[in-house]
């Protein structure tokens, strides 16, 4: 199984990138964020996604009251820096960009809409490339998807 | 109380430790191009700061330091920041940091305990 998983990290087929991968990827995030539990920590959840051609490297920080993301797109730069939440009392969201933003606003949507998901404070790091709204939808999707898994979203 | 994830590219570190009476969480991240710390004792990432080496022909380096989000009226927290940026860059490194601070006090006793405590577990 553990040999399965640096396959991954490595060159794959990407018809390989199925379910399969992505519970075995699953599987060792599982184990991360368990072991930072029992370490009376935060619960860190660091995954590598391959999709379409690209990678994507995501991380995400549950502290009690806000969510820390961060998003890389084929490499580990830190990228722009997004704080999101809503505001009283209309309830709608705001975002701001705290760090490194040109006119492009590529996280910006990730970030309110992890609000709208989540519910909590976010702070998100984000550097995909802009002007690349396939990588913005795939990462965001990857994103939310982990989001459920983990617990972090509240129903609707 | 320390568990690294190593095989995700960007090494992390996750503590929890008490500094000066408060029980605070230590992320410190490496980034390519950042270094990312944070210290929460308040349930969130509090006020950010970032700072940075300038470029520069001087013999000693000047660095920039500025609270990005927060609370931008603490001396203690651009203080902190100051202290771990002139350590990274005396390390050898010119990488920017962000750092995030969310404290119940801020005392002097306090960040004296951060950035030792930040020293200690640091990953440059």
């Amino acid at each position: 199984m553990a040999g399965r998983e640096s396959e991954y990290d490595g060159a794959v087929n990407p018809d390989l990138v199925s379910d399969q991968s992505l519970k075995l990827q699953d599987q060792s995030t599982h184990l991360t964020t368990t072991a930072n539990a029992a370490a009376g920590g935060l619960e860190i959840t660091c995954f590598s996604e391959l999709v379409d051609d690209a990678t994507f490297h995501l991380q995400i920080i549950r502290f009690p009251k806000q969510i820390y993301a961060w998003i890389g797109c084929n490499s580990t730069k830190f990228g722009d820096l997004y704080a999101a939440a809503s505001t009283r009392p209309s309830n709608t969201i705001g975002v701001a960009s705290i760090l490194g933003g040109s006119s492009d606003n590529t996280g910006s949507g990730i970030a309110r809409r992890l609000v709208l998901k989540t519910g909590l404070n976010v702070i998100l790091a984000c550097s995909i490339p802009k002007n690349s709204p396939m990588l913005e939808a795939n990462a965001e999707k990857k994103l939310m998807e982990k989001l459920v898994s983990l617990g972090y979203t509240q129903p609707r | 109380m320390e568990s690294l994830v190593q095989r995700f590219p960007v090494p992390c570190k996750n503590l929890s430790l008490d500094i000066n009476g408060n029980k605070t969480e230590l992320v410190i991240c490496s980034y390519e191009d950042h270094f990312l710390v944070m210290a929460s004792q308040i349930g969130t990432m509090g006020t950010i700061l970032h700072a940075r080496k300038e470029e520069g022909v001087a013999i000693h380096p000047t660095f920039n330091v500025s609270v990005i989000f927060g609370k931008r009226d603490e001396p203690m927290l651009v203080a902190c920041a100051r202290q771990l940026i002139e350590h990274i860059s005396s390390s050898g490194s010119s990488r920017p940091l962000v750092l995030s601070l969310g404290l119940k006090d801020h005392s002097m006793e306090t960040m004296k305990g951060i950035v030792s405590s930040v020293i200690e577990h640091r990953l440059w």
